[in-house]
């Protein structure tokens, strides 16, 4: 125990200690050296210069066909919807709940909307009343999970019931004909499709709030450590159903967008979305324990799934491929990320004991 | 430290569970810019006590003043109303994010104008103001921007207690409670968390620090006060003692200086 620690010890050591005493005036910023800021830019941005690579590489390879904008637009408008959705799983993820219902709820939002608009409503109710059933999920998804159940599970049985819902409300049939939501779907301004300004502003918007506004920091601040916030005299529960929210709008206008595209309200709730979507998250490298991550990332994650696939369809090469590729890049992410992180701190551990000195007396 | 009133005192304060008496009346001080030392063997009781006076157990019995008024905390935020902080050994702080906002969460600076309504902070005011409050215990640790996650374990330990001194020195001091602010660190870090603590002190706070670290107690404190079984068996200015004695007095070996 440690109440045998000898004294000497304490009073061997400290002669060394007294010729230290140069007295700090004043909070020195002190600058990391340039390898590990170039290991962390790589951890950070690394995925910027990845997608980078992959335009400049099917570029030459696809060449004239890839490089285009015609092209161009065409990956961002295949990216918008996997991203908007991404965004959701993302949030959700940072707050520290993996959010399994987004399927659910973006069936049961799009089938509301379409059940509304078929029912001779004007569209801005349609829209409203499938906005509000994100909402509404998301808080039971979150009022639910604070009683002390997993989230996992919580969220796979709202995504039961949202879909089931969802199958009822229709009778089980797709209700097509949707027309009037043209103006968010195939519609195109200044040449671009309506569903790359709504991802853009869900990420912009999605993006300023986590890094600039109290809410935000405070939402990622609970994912990473509840009980820290907590003990900052926080209501950490609210920030964790926040979470929930945001997730299951995201989930909600992921639905209503799908639906203006496609023109028809599917009660099927497809699971693949959710799994593409965690494909772009995890390639963004958002960490499943909660609070860290950034939607920046998660957007060119999205990117990356559809510039592969775009690139491999111009090359008539089969998609499952492509299915591979990612694969495979999500795993080497995974370990380049991890190699960093020890990397990083490792070497900063090891600066940082030889300059403790200079910070004390 | 004779101060009119101390920042905290107990008084007869007994703990029950059951037919256990975890506290036996214990009186308990700690005056404005003075350093106690709480020891005891495990199971003596210390951390029942420290427990008490951040609001997470209620006493069976005694009273609690804090700067002479007599409060009952119903819970930990009712103490930390009251000024009292308390550093858990685990430290709580936000690993993935930077040193500002964990020193400024849960009291953000919005920034000036609509983008304040619309609860923007403003960063930069946030981390001149945490680097002013470094400044003024007189702590480096590293640049402001830097993920706590990234730091040594001396210098996350500096970062927990500097948030909570800057939390309760508002208009008056306040009372800082450290249950094992040391344990997990070696002698360089041990150094430099000790000599935060003397310099809060001297700032005014109160502080009141349970360790097992002997060394550390006889260096920091100004008084030590020492539980055994649930009693207090020692109450003295850490100038007059020593090592062995303590040890007497926690071991059991020597007689309590209150029969």
């Amino acid at each position: 125990m440690s109440m045998t620690v000898p004294k000497e010890t304490n009073e061997a050591v400290a002669p060394a200690q007294a010729g230290v005493t140069a007295p700090v005036p004043s909070v020195r910023v002190e600058s990391d050296p340039p390898g590990i800021r170039a290991l962390i830019f790589i951890r950070d941005r690394g995925i910027f210069v990845l997608w980078a690579l992959l335009i400049v590489g099917f570029g030459f390879w696809a060449n004239p066909y890839f490089a285009s904008v015609t092209n161009a637009v065409l990956v961002a408008n295949a990216a918008a919807l996997t991203a908007i959705f991404a965004a959701g799983v993302a949030v959700g993820i940072i707050c520290g709940a993996l959010d399994l219902s987004i399927p659910g709820v973006a069936a049961l939002s799009a089938c509301t909307c379409g059940w509304l608009l078929n029912n001779g409503q004007p569209v801005w109710v349609g829209l409203v009343a499938g906005m509000a059933v994100g909402v509404l999920v998301g808080l039971a998804n979150g009022v639910i999970s604070l009683r002390g159940f997993n989230p996992i599970i919580v969220t796979i049985g709202t995504l039961s019931i949202t879909s089931a819902a969802a199958s009822i409300l229709v009778g089980g049939y797709t209700i097509p004909g949707l027309t009037d939501l043209k103006f968010m779907g195939t519609q195109r301004y200044l040449g671009v499709p309506a569903p790359v300004y709504i991802a853009a502003a869900v990420f912009i918007v999605g993006t300023v709030f986590l890094t600039r506004t109290r809410d935000g920091l405070r939402l990622m601040a609970v994912g990473g450590n509840a009980e820290a916030v907590r003990r900052s005299g926080i209501h950490a529960d609210r920030y964790k159903v926040l979470g929930f929210v945001i997730s299951a709008s995201c989930a909600a206008l992921g639905g209503l967008v799908t639906t203006a595209v496609v023109t028809e309200a599917s009660p099927a709730a497809s699971p693949g979305i959710i799994f593409t979507a965690l494909t772009a998250v995890a390639l963004a490298g958002v960490s499943l324990a909660g609070g860290r991550g950034s939607l920046p990332r998660v957007l060119v994650g999205a990117l990356i799934l559809a510039t592969i696939d775009n690139g491999l369809t111009i090359k008539g090469i089969d998609p499952y491929w492509g299915t591979g590729l990612t694969g495979f890049l999500l795993l080497a992410s995974l370990g380049l990320e991890k190699w960093i992180s020890t990397t990083v701190s490792n070497r900063l551990v090891a600066t940082a004991q030889a300059s403790v000195h200079t910070g004390t007396r | 430290m004779t101060d009119i009133a101390p920042a905290l005192e107990l008084t007869g304060i007994d703990m029950h569970y059951g037919f256990v008496r975890a506290l036996d009346s214990i009186d308990f001080t700690v005056g404005q810019g003075e350093v106690v030392g709480l020891l005891g063997d495990n199971g003596a009781g210390k951390s029942t006590l420290l427990k008490v006076m951040s609001g997470a157990h209620r006493p069976t019995g005694g009273a609690i003043r804090v700067h002479g008024e007599e409060k009952s905390f119903h819970s930990p935020s009712a103490a930390t109303h009251a000024g009292i902080q308390m550093v858990y050994q685990d430290l709580a702080l936000v690993d993935a994010q930077d040193i500002a906002t964990n020193l400024n969460i849960g009291r953000e600076i919005l920034r000036k104008g609509p983008l304040g309504w619309l609860g923007f902070v403003d960063h930069k005011a946030q981390r001149k103001r945490s680097e002013g409050e470094l400044e003024k215990l007189g702590v480096r640790t590293a640049a402001m921007t830097r993920p706590v996650e990234m730091l040594s374990g001396g210098q996350r330990q500096v970062v927990a207690l500097a948030r909570s001194a800057t939390r309760i020195t508002g208009e008056r001091n306040g009372i800082l409670l450290l249950d094992e602010p040391t344990a997990a660190l070696g002698y360089e870090q041990t150094q430099q968390v000790e000599a935060l603590i003397r310099r809060m002190a001297d700032q005014g706070i109160a502080i009141v620090l349970v360790t097992h670290n002997f060394p550390l107690a006889t260096a920091v404190c100004d008084r030590i006060t020492v539980l055994n079984r649930g009693r207090k068996v020692a109450d003295v200015p850490t100038a007059q003692t020593n090592y062995d004695e303590i040890v007497g007095w926690v071991t059991g070996a020597r007689p309590s200086m209150f029969v």
